[in-house]
Parts: structure tokens; C-alpha cells; sequence
């Protein structure tokens, strides 16, 4: 067996050895686009090695033909990874530093039409001027340090430029860990695969000029470096691939938030404000003033007077049969709580949903869905105006639900003779009523020294 | 939104020769452009993208932390003014009554847009309101001539392509050119709005800020 062949036979079981791995282990945990092509690309260098170890093809230009075909599998994988990287593969995003940078992301996206042709021109450079390409000791014509020279330069350059980037994507500020050792994995790989490109070149310039009793020794001593690096690549690639994240939202479940909770949400409370503010629900400017005096007077939370209020809007504009109005129904409304209990039973999604009380206000605490005052007004008011005001179960209704029934049927919002019995006898429906007839008196002694203010004023 | 373009001082009958020899040309080449120039509405993906440009991917922010890198991209001053009801209390009313929420002015000749808002909108309107807004600086929208003659098809599915209209100058976010259509623009604005509160309140859980580190 020829020095080539023994090459062979250690790189072609290496890679062997890499495909089985892959395709008992990782292909069927982690199937990505790269990780099967990757295992494929294993195969043909393991049969292509194997050939190689088994028949001599040496001499003539069917060596140069298998040479460059050994080759071809690393060639690709750089071009994979680039194309990977500029985001240039069907549905795929660029790798966040490219993202920010034009100029890298023509250069990766370059990688496979540079590489193809510099394989190509290679090919042609050698099959004009054969050389001893296989035969890893023998001494070698300048022309196969142009062959060499001609893929390993764009190759080296490339999977640099790839590991560059993998360790800037690895070192993005609040990263999590894994992410951090996956892109450190692959950066390793990346740079093994240029520092083999750049030692083999170098390994080529040694079999044209170097002579003596020490080339031997150099020139095996490089070969087993080489083994060393595409071992190390091989490892290190695998546990990249190995290093699985999955996000905490599916991007499924984000596309129907976006779509459906989102766009539901936005509508309802924005029909509903353009509704009150263009002074289409008529009953509710007297009834939200009284709600709130009365919420005042009983000492209510700043957050349970805002969901009364929502409440007594939500009430008002469902009753009220407006152009504007049209929209927000009760059965959009029950469509709208449903989503957002959706959203609630995902305490992970639900947490971390929110939006700002207001505009550069960060000293307050921003709304979720659960704080957001339309999440209980939704219930509270689908409650009075479907099941007039019969709660569900033995829960009792907060004191702010009280002056909001009291406040919709004193506003003929909603039909007296249907709100239940169980909301009438308690103790809190008459501490709300009280509320409610001293906020009505309290609003008509401001309303009547305005009046008389505007009497003296003119 | 509205735009005030700068306005040109071409005195002389020459100068106005030459703007009405140049105006069939412009609209020749923004006609060819439009021909050619088709897109499909923004992903949730492209609109990471974006992010990673303004350096906000995979990072929690705030509808303010966008509007500044928003507008230190695009080199323009953006201001938001939310307006209380209590300074000009017809805002709102007139605001509700023609059905929007709120104002985006522009001056090309200052650098500078202003979002007005109601304050009375409720905090989920108020924000996406003002990132539909910035959404429309993202895009480029108010970087073309409208084209009134323009006849917006309501047939259409997510993938489907519609034409786009050419910038006159200046910058946009956007890697595609703003649509021809009104209504497009305004989908895509509210696209941008609610992928932009997703991706501030998720940051590096979000999905799509995970596939830009981990590409392979």
C-alpha cells in the first residue's frame, strides 16, 4: 500500500466512522438542512477515500480528477456554511452580525460561485499540467502548488471569514450559553478547516522545494497534523449540532398571537375609544363620571376604578346599536376574553407579554394581559349584558362590579327586571348603590356651581 | 401621515422647461420601476432582520428604544408627542371621528417626523399606534409619489405579490421598496407594529431572534 493509500484508508475510516455517528446520534434527534448535508457530504468522502485506498489510481490525469473530487466535499461544506450564514438558503435569516453588515453578507453569499470556479480553474490547471496529486510524498512541479494554491486560498479565506463570524454571533450581548457554545463550536470548525486549507498549501510549496533527509519527516509530520485538524473539525462540528435550544414561544403559537390575539385585541379597544371619544355611546359620558366618583368615594384601587370604567365603556358600547358600535358585540368580546385566557394558560407567554402604561412612562408598571383593565372588563360585562349579572359559581364579585351593575341599570344599559337576586341582597350591592347616589349627588353640585359660575361669568 | 416636501426654488422659464422636459422621464422610469418591482407583505423573519440592522435583534426594547434607533439609522430626528386630553380636548374627538389614532408628519427639508397621539388611548392602542407610525418611516412609505391612478386589488393571500413604487430619495429600513397601494402600506405598518411588540416583549426567546444564532 503506497503512502497516498495509507492516507486515504485513515481519512476515509475517519470520515467513516463521522457518517455512522451522524446518522445513528444526531440525524435523528436534530434533522437540519446542514446536519443531513453534512452527512451526506461524510459519505461520498468516506467511499471517495475508500476508493482511493483500494485501487492506485495514481498517474496521468485521473489522479488530478480524484484529487479534486476529495476535495469537493470540504469545498462544499465552506460554501454551505457561507450561503448558511449570508442567509442565502431557502427560509433561512442571516447570522445577526452579517444582518448588520452589507458588505460581509455579499462576500459570504459570494462563497459558492468563487469556490466552484476556483475548483474549476484548479481542475483545468491540472488536467493541462498533470501532476503527482495522490502521491503525498512525492516531489511535485510548480504547477500543483498552482492547483493547490488555487482552491485552498479562497477556502482558507472563506472559513476564516465564516469562524470570524460565528465567534461575533457567539459574543452577541445577553446570549444564552448554549448559543454561545454552539457558535464557539463552530467557529472552532470553521477555523480547523482554514488552518488545514492554509497547511496544505504550505504542505504543497514543501513537496516542490524542499529537498534533503528532513523533507520526509516535515512533510509526515504535516500529514498528521492534518489528520489532527480534520478530527478535530469533525468533533467539534458534531457538538454544535449536538447543542439544541428551543425557544420558549414556537413560532407557530407567535403567528396566531400576532394574527388573532394582537389584531383582536387592537381593534376592539380601539374601535371602543374612538366610539367614547367621538361621543357615540351617549349613555356612558354621565354613567363613567358617576362609576368613577363612586369608586373615589369607597376607596377603590386606582386599578379596580380602571376596570369599573372599562366595564361601564365595554356595557355602553355593546348596548348601544351606533354605526360606529357595530363591531364590538358580545360575541366578539367572548371571542377576544377566550384568546386572552389562551394566552393566560401559558404562564412562561403570558409573563412575558406586555406593553408600556405609556410613552417613555418606564417608572410605572407596564400591562399585561392579565393587569390590562380589559381582561376582567370583558368578563365583568359579558356577565351583565348576556347573563345579567348572574356570576358563575359561588364567586363573589368585587365591590367595583357592584357600582357598574348599579351604574348600567340606574342607565337603562341593562334591563332591571333580569339582574339576579343574588346581586341585590348582599351587603356590597347596597354599600354600591349608596356609593352611586352620593357620586350622582356630588357630580350634580359641581355641574350646578359650574352652571352658576358660567351665570356670573356672562 | 402627512408630508411636507421641500419646496424648490426653480426660478426662470428655463429651469420650469427643463423640470416639465424631466417629469415625463421621472415618470417613465418610476412607471418601468413599478412594472418590475413586486413584493409579498413583511414576515415576522424580515422584520428580524430589521431589527439586527437597528441592533435590537434578540434584545428586549421598548417602542422608545426603537424609535431612536429608528431614527439614528435613518439619520432623521423622530419625536412623539402623546397630546392629553385635557390640552386640546377636540384631538381626540376629531381624531375618532375621521377613524384614525393618530398623526405622523414628515419634513424632508428638516429631518424630521412627529408622531402625535391622543393620550387618552388605552396603552396597547397607544403603543402600537405609534409603532404603526415609526413603521411607516421603517418602510420608506413617505419617500415616494403616490400613485393616485393606482387601482388596489382586495383579492389577494399572504403570498401574493403587489407592486411597489421607487424611492424619490432618502433612506428606508426596509430591504424591499414601499407599496403602490395605500391600504398595502397601512397592512404592512400594522404588520410592523405588532411584530415589533412581540419581538421587544420576547427578545432573545423570540423564535426568529434564535434563528439568527444558530443558522445551521
Amino acid at each position: 500500500m503506497s503512502a497516498a493509500q495509507h492516507q486515504a484508508l485513515v481519512l476515509g475510516s475517519v470520515s467513516f466512522v463521522a457518517f455512522i455517528i451522524f446518522f445513528c446520534f444526531l440525524l435523528p434527534s436534530r434533522r437540519t438542512k446542514f446536519s443531513i448535508f453534512a452527512a451526506c457530504n461524510l459519505l461520498f468522502v468516506a467511499l471517495m477515500f475508500g476508493a482511493v485506498a483500494l485501487v492506485d489510481l495514481s498517474g496521468g490525469r485521473a489522479e488530478i480528477v480524484v484529487a479534486v473530487m476529495t476535495e469537493l466535499p470540504v469545498v462544499l461544506i465552506v460554501a454551505w456554511v457561507c450561503l448558511a450564514l449570508a442567509g442565502g438558503l431557502p427560509a433561512q435569516l442571516p447570522a445577526e452580525p452579517v444582518a448588520r453588515r452589507p458588505w460581509l453578507r455579499t462576500i459570504l453569499g459570494s462563497a459558492p460561485l468563487v469556490l466552484l470556479l476556483s475548483v474549476g480553474l484548479a481542475t483545468a490547471v491540472g488536467l493541462v499540467w498533470p501532476s503527482p496529486a495522490l502521491r503525498v510524498y512525492a516531489p511535485a512541479p510548480p504547477q500543483f502548488f498552482v492547483l493547490k494554491g488555487l482552491i485552498m486560498a479562497p477556502e482558507a479565506i472563506y472559513s476564516g471569514l465564516a469562524a470570524m463570524v460565528f465567534v461575533m454571533a457567539g459574543r452577541g450581548t445577553g446570549l444564552k450559553r448554549r448559543f454561545y457554545f454552539k457558535n464557539l463550536a463552530f467557529s472552532v470548525g470553521m477555523g480547523c478547516i482554514a488552518l488545514i486549507a492554509l497547511e496544505s498549501t504550505v504542505f504543497a510549496g514543501l513537496r516542490i522545494w524542499l529537498s534533503g533527509e528532513g523533507r520526509r519527516a516535515i512533510l509526515e509530520t504535516l500529514n498528521t497534523l492534518e489528520a489532527g485538524l480534520a478530527i478535530s473539525c469533525i468533533l467539534v462540528f458534531t457538538a454544535g449540532l449536538s447543542l439544541r435550544y428551543t425557544p420558549a414561544v414556537a413560532t407557530t403559537l407567535l403567528h396566531r398571537l400576532q394574527t388573532g390575539w394582537l389584531r383582536t385585541q387592537e381593534q376592539f379597544e380601539s374601535l371602543e375609544w374612538q366610539a367614547v371619544s367621538s361621543g357615540a355611546a351617549d349613555r356612558l359620558r354621565h354613567a363613567s363620571y358617576a362609576v368613577v366618583e363612586a369608586c373615589r368615594i369607597e376607596g377603590l384601587s386606582e386599578s379596580d376604578t380602571q376596570r369599573a370604567l372599562a366595564t361601564i365603556r365595554l356595557v355602553a358600547v355593546m348596548r348601544d346599536p351606533s354605526s360606529e358600535t357595530q363591531h364590538i358585540t358580545p360575541d366578539a368580546a367572548r371571542k377576544l376574553y377566550e384568546l386572552q385566557e389562551e394566552i393566560l394558560c401559558d404562564d412562561v407567554l403570558a409573563s412575558k407579554i406586555s406593553w408600556a402604561a405609556g410613552w417613555r412612562s418606564r417608572a410605572h408598571e407596564p400591562q399585561t394581559v392579565k393587569s390590562a383593565p380589559l381582561h376582567d372588563a370583558l368578563k365583568a360585562a359579558l356577565e351583565l349584558v348576556d347573563n345579567h349579572g348572574e356570576s358563575e359559581g359561588v364567586r363573589t364579585p368585587p365591590l367595583w362590579y357592584y357600582i357598574v351593575a348599579v351604574s348600567a341599570e340606574e342607565a337603562k344599559m341593562i334591563d332591571s327586571t333580569h339582574l339576579s337576586m343574588q346581586l341585590r341582597d348582599g351587603a356590597e350591592h347596597r354599600t354600591a348603590v349608596e356609593a352611586y347616589d352620593a357620586a350622582k349627588r356630588a357630580l350634580r353640585m359641581v355641574d350646578d356651581q359650574d352652571w352658576e359660575w358660567r351665570m356670573r361669568e356672562e | 401621515m402627512n408630508v411636507d416636501a421641500p419646496k424648490r426654488d426653480l426660478a426662470g422659464p428655463f429651469l420650469n422647461r427643463l423640470t416639465g422636459f424631466w417629469r415625463p422621464l421621472r415618470t417613465l422610469g418610476a412607471a418601468r420601476s413599478r412594472v418590475n418591482g413586486s413584493r409579498s407583505l413583511l414576515t415576522a423573519a424580515e422584520f428580524q432582520e430589521e431589527l439586527a440592522i437597528l441592533g435590537l435583534s434578540g434584545r428586549r426594547f421598548e417602542p422608545e428604544d426603537y424609535s431612536d434607533a429608528l431614527g439614528e439609522y435613518l439619520n432623521i430626528s423622530i419625536t412623539v408627542h402623546v397630546i392629553p386630553d385635557s390640552w386640546y380636548p377636540e384631538l381626540s374627538r376629531l381624531l375618532a371621528i375621521s377613524g384614525r389614532l393618530g398623526e405622523l408628519r414628515y419634513s424632508e427639508q428638516l429631518n424630521l417626523a412627529a408622531i402625535f397621539v391622543p393620550g387618552s388611548l388605552p396603552p396597547l392602542v397607544l403603543t402600537l399606534t405609534i409603532l404603526h407610525e415609526l413603521g411607516h418611516l421603517a418602510a420608506g412609505d413617505l419617500l415616494i409619489e403616490p400613485d393616485e391612478q393606482f387601482e388596489e386589488d382586495d383579492q389577494h393571500t399572504e403570498q401574493t405579490t403587489f407592486e411597489t413604487l421607487p424611492l424619490k430619495k432618502g433612506k428606508k429600513l426596509a430591504r424591499g421598496y414601499p407599496f403602490a397601494g395605500e391600504s398595502l402600506r397601512e397592512r404592512e405598518a400594522n404588520l410592523r407594529a405588532s411584530y415589533a411588540l412581540f419581538a421587544g416583549c420576547l427578545g432573545d426567546d423570540s423564535p426568529y431572534a434564535h434563528d439568527m444564532y444558530d443558522v445551521l
